[in-house]
């Protein structure tokens, strides 16, 4: 079958490479001229010391590579940034998959409630963590409020303090981004056919089994691709993270990688290193999506 | 069909936003000198005071149009970093002392000697002088001053017998004194004292502490001085004075800290500023907006320490080099002092904001500001500082260190100091081991930057 | 358990657990609402009030009269639609071209695509900021254009190409046949098929763009011209923390989103479903 295709198609797939080309050039160029210069000057910048401020810089080789491979500082923001990572996309995925699976049902309003799930995620960064600010501020905040009400707590919570200060961040951004999932998996859902459900109940299959052996392998290729994307995307995270730590905020306790960077850069002022601390994050990502292909991709493809 | 036409208004729309994006970048690049300035007073009545000062200059300069913007200190640095890579500094912008001294020293400023001798250099307080001063000449004029206070609640302290704290000691018996369990349910309301503990703000205590110890940060030889006795005592004290802070007070911002005294959770407040006179005033009910409320007490002296310290918040002007119209830049500073302008921008946090200019500070109309007659000892405890030489920026403990410690910048903005005390009082850490800690980051630290001495 | 209980206890926790979704996400916004319409001192009672006591209007009349929301409001809009215009220009031919045609390295191309994510925007702004000044555009919106456009393009390019995979050849082919050329075929047939696509793709550029805060924070400098979260952030920032007015601006900035996404929101389902989001 996949030969006939291939021949049918070449009339439309025809050699027009030079239009072919010509057509995703404009995308290219942008994409080239305005990331491709910024990205390498930033490997440049790795490989130099260079005060951020100050004019004068010189070649460094590897050296800020070293530095960051000795700074315990470098590699505790490492692994916050992975707690960080691993416990959002876990609570996104698991929320927005039983989100999508409830607003795939119908029910009055169904409509309505879909759009207000979607709000979190279309309203700017900076109104999701001041909201949030005051919602968990511990001195005049509704949710200390109701904690010491029901008792969970004696006195109101900081929650932008050492203890606390991580999981606030995650509540945040889960709530920030679980509707891209929510999006993604109802799209896919809306589209299983019925028919699989249908020969599943002949079959004598109960919810749970349907859901396990009927939707949720049809859902694997669509989770395969949030979960890179959401990963990419929650590893570089820089503005809710900051965000939280302006005008108060334990800024040590959830210093991420990206942070990191962002310090080393515009606080340390050793832009060399900043660059070079971005580098390895690259890197980093470039890794596990390879691993992450290399486990999972087979599978997907099936 | 109607699809089809819609992607024709997509290609057509898509056509006339590009000519039109095209149009507006055109059209800034006008005849006029455009000066960009940027501060950091984000206080919606000093933008707006800025703003009125900027219109009545260009009407009086049609030539020069003034970019005024408002940033947090956040922001500011990586903006500046930007511009200047750019090769395209503004022309004004408010810096730290010690920025300022650092930039000054890398020759990336301009003189402002002009704008000082349009004011008249005996008009200028001798204390404002001192801040990034080098070979005679002016490269930053600091905008207006202010020093640290500690703000408590005079009503609750005479209810309880309480005294102005002369030392550290006598300050952790008020705080405890003051953590109070109004309700009775055993756990305090109310807390003896509240502290920021963001970075800026724990790096100016621990400068002001230390300085009230008796103690420096760095030697002559810039060896960190962090494994000190003076500095261990300082970090003991943060941690005694836990027993009066709320939980959680890391997490507390500077105008959180403010927002516990006007919201009658906190009785002192180590860490206050003129500033806190305007919040009072919006937040509190009228009856309590005065000073048998809200007072000031001078800060007190540490063990090995022989007279208080206090910050003083006097971030300067400076005129960056590079940037396109400095001499206009000049002209609005000079207009910006000029007595009657001055007054607006004073007004805007009146207790905050000392006025450089002695004419200012003697002429009738400041003294007609109605918050300055209201809360005129708060004034006069910042006075005593200033005119005993108490008061130093931040990180500073002499006025040379701005001079000879460049580094001072590098070290507030790594954060190394402000671990150090959550290590010890948040987490538990010996002082010695935290102290010794940050002693090798900043060993590491100034060794990278060229510095070192020893 | 009979069939009819069993379906009664599936409705209740469906109920259930939407309500619960709606409190999730829902309440902080109903929360927001509420303090937007307190009067300053009553932000700060204690114990809270969920419904304010004296309804003002004083608030949202602040922000208007002391701040510039209307012009960050449109700067925002502005930005933002342009960007989508701009992307989708970019982005549809290309995503076309690499479903269509084939050439030298289509896939790699593809895949190097995603790379560009992987590079944290912070540190790629310095040396924009450097670029767009050496073109003279700093401190217009056309910089922020450009920039939002290169930075949604990886992902505006994938999802439209998933997209394109799922329109069947031969209806083009049939379109070619009768005598159309190619560009006809695309416009008259292609296009108007993938036209959810590129509805649901313009809306996540729409949002990037909608979003951003150190972008506008670096490259503007004119106040006239900063966008929404700009203006926000620096009420945040400013001195006295005005809760009242900065939640009354967080509730306008969604107000009018949310009528807009109220409309197009199968759209954006739809979107995701036609490609299959196969990657």
């Amino acid at each position: 079958m996949h030969s006939s295709h291939r021949r049918r198609t070449a009339s439309v797939q025809t050699s027009q490479a030079r239009l072919g080309i010509l057509l995703l050039l404009p995308a290219m160029l942008l994409l080239a001229g305005l990331t491709l210069y910024p990205v390498l000057y930033g490997v440049w910048l790795s490989l130099h010391h260079k005060h951020s401020f100050f004019p004068q810089q010189s070649w460094a080789g590897l050296e800020n590579y070293w530095f960051l491979l000795a700074d315990p500082e470098f590699s505790e923001s490492v692994w916050r940034g992975v707690v960080y990572s691993v416990s959002t996309i876990t609570l996104q995925i698991i929320i927005g998959v039983g989100a999508a699976l409830a607003l795939n049902q119908y029910f009055p309003g169904r409509s309505l409630v879909r759009g207000i799930v979607l709000f979190p995620y279309v309203i700017p960064t900076v109104v999701a963590v001041i909201l949030w600010k005051w919602l968990l501020n511990n001195q005049f905040g509704l949710i200390n409020y109701g904690m010491v009400m029901l008792g969970l707590t004696d006195e109101p919570i900081n929650w932008m303090g050492r203890t606390y200060i991580m999981t606030s961040l995650i509540l945040i951004s889960v709530w920030q981004f679980f509707p891209f999932v929510v999006l993604a998996v109802l799209a896919r859902l809306q589209t299983i056919p019925t028919e699989l459900y249908e020969a599943a109940r002949v079959d004598g299959a109960g919810p749970l089994s349907r859901f396990l052996y009927v939707t949720l392998p049809q859902l694997a290729s669509v989770l395969f691709i949030v979960v890179l994307l959401r990963t990419i995307w929650m590893f570089t995270k820089f503005d809710t993270v900051w965000l939280m730590t302006q005008g108060g905020g334990a800024e040590k306790y959830i210093r991420t990688l990206p942070v990191y960077a962002y310090l080393r850069a515009f606080h340390y002022y050793e832009a060399g290193t900043g660059a070079a601390a971005s580098v390895v994050m690259f890197l980093l990502l470039v890794v596990f999506a390879a691993v992450y292909f290399m486990m999972f991709r087979r599978e997907e493809q099936l | 069909m109607q699809r089809i036409e819609s992607v024709r208004q997509l290609a057509l729309s898509v056509t006339c936003a590009i000519l039109f994006a095209g149009t507006v970048a055109g059209a800034a690049v006008a005849q006029t000198k455009v000066v960009r300035v940027w501060h950091t007073e984000t206080d919606p009545a000093s933008v707006k005071a800025v703003a009125e000062i900027v219109e009545r200059f260009e009407k009086a300069h049609p030539d020069i149009k003034i970019e005024a913007e408002a940033l947090a200190w956040g922001d500011l640095e990586p903006k500046i970093q930007a511009a200047l890579a750019a090769g395209a500094p503004p022309e004004l912008s408010h810096g730290q002392p010690i920025t300022c001294t650092a930039l000054q020293q890398q020759g990336l400023l301009l003189p402002l000697d002009d704008v000082v001798k349009a004011i008249g250099e005996s008009n200028v307080w001798d204390q404002i002088k001192q801040v990034c001063r080098a070979d005679g000449k002016y490269y930053g004029l600091v905008h207006a001053a202010g020093t640290s206070l500690l703000i408590y609640r005079a009503d609750w302290a005479k209810q309880k017998g309480l005294k102005a704290p002369k030392t550290w000691s006598d300050l952790i018996a008020n705080a405890k004194a003051l953590t109070m369990d109004t309700n009775g349910d055993g756990k305090p309301d109310v807390y003896g004292l509240t502290i920021p503990g963001d970075n800026l703000f724990i790096n100016i205590l621990v400068g002001e502490l230390i300085a009230a110890n008796g103690g420096q940060l760095f030697d002559d030889k810039n060896k960190p001085l962090f494994i000190d006795k003076r500095m261990i005592e300082v970090l003991n004290f943060w941690k005694e004075l836990t027993t009066a802070l709320p939980p959680g007070w890391e997490g507390h911002g500077y105008l959180d800290t403010f927002a516990s005294m006007y919201g009658q959770k906190a009785a002192m407040m180590f860490q206050g500023y003129g500033r806190g006179a305007s919040l009072i005033e919006k937040y509190v009910p009228k009856e309590m907006q005065d000073t048998d409320h809200f007072d000031v007490w001078m800060k007190p002296v540490g063990p090995s320490g022989n007279k208080p310290a206090v910050q003083v918040d006097e971030e300067p002007w400076m005129l960056l080099k590079g940037s396109k119209n400095p001499e206009a830049a000049k002209e609005f500073l000079k207009f910006f002092y000029k007595d009657e302008n001055y007054i607006e921008y004073i007004k805007s946090v009146p207790i905050h904001f000392f006025p450089i200019t002695k004419s200012l500070r003697q002429s009738a109309a400041y003294k007609e500001i109605p918050m300055v007659k209201r809360w005129g000892g708060w004034l006069e405890v910042q006075q005593e500082a200033l005119d005993g030489d108490l008061a130093k920026p931040t990180l500073v403990v002499k006025y040379e260190d701005l001079n000879t410690k460049p580094y001072l910048m590098q070290v507030l903005g790594s954060g190394i100091i402000r671990d150090m005390v959550l290590e010890t009082v948040v987490e538990g850490k010996k002082p010695e081991e935290a102290a010794a800690k940050a002693q090798a980051r900043a060993e590491a630290l100034i060794k990278k930057a060229g510095y070192a001495k020893w | 358990m009979n069939r009819r209980s069993a379906f009664f206890l599936q409705r209740f926790s469906l109920a259930l657990a939407i309500i619960a979704l709606l409190l999730f996400t829902a309440f902080p916004f109903a929360w927001m609402a509420a303090t937007a319409f307190k009067p300053s001192q009553e932000v700060f009672y204690w114990p809270p009030r969920f419904f304010p006591e004296q309804a003002t209007l004083s608030n949202i009349a602040r922000l208007f009269e002391e701040t510039r929301f209307l012009d960050y409001f449109r700067n925002s809009v502005v930005v933002a639609s342009a960007t989508v215009l701009l992307t989708l220009a970019l982005a549809t031919p290309g995503a076309y071209s690499l479903t269509r045609f084939r050439f030298r390295g289509r896939e790699t191309l593809a895949a190097t695509i995603l790379f560009t994510y992987m590079f944290a925007p912070i540190m790629i702004i310095i040396p924009f900021y450097v670029m767009v000044r050496y073109f003279g555009i700093a401190n217009t919106h056309l910089a922020l254009v450009l920039g939002y456009t290169a930075f949604s393009m990886p992902f505006a390019l994938w999802m439209l190409r998933t997209f394109f995979q799922s329109i069947p050849l031969d209806l083009e082919e049939a379109a070619l046949t009768d005598g159309a050329d190619r560009g006809r075929a695309v416009l008259y047939v292609v296009l108007p098929m993938a036209l959810p696509g590129i509805i649901a793709t313009g809306i996540f550029t729409f949002i990037l763009a909608w979003n951003d805060y150190i972008f506008v924070r670096i490259l503007i400098t004119s106040d006239e011209l900063k966008t929404l979260p700009i203006g926000i952030a620096d009420l945040y920032n400013s001195s006295v923390i005005d809760w009242g007015m900065i939640m009354a601006s967080g509730m306008l900035v969604i107000v009018p989103v949310v009528i807009v996404f109220s409309f197009i929101q199968k759209f954006l389902v739809a979107g995701w479903g036609g490609g299959g989001v196969k990657g």
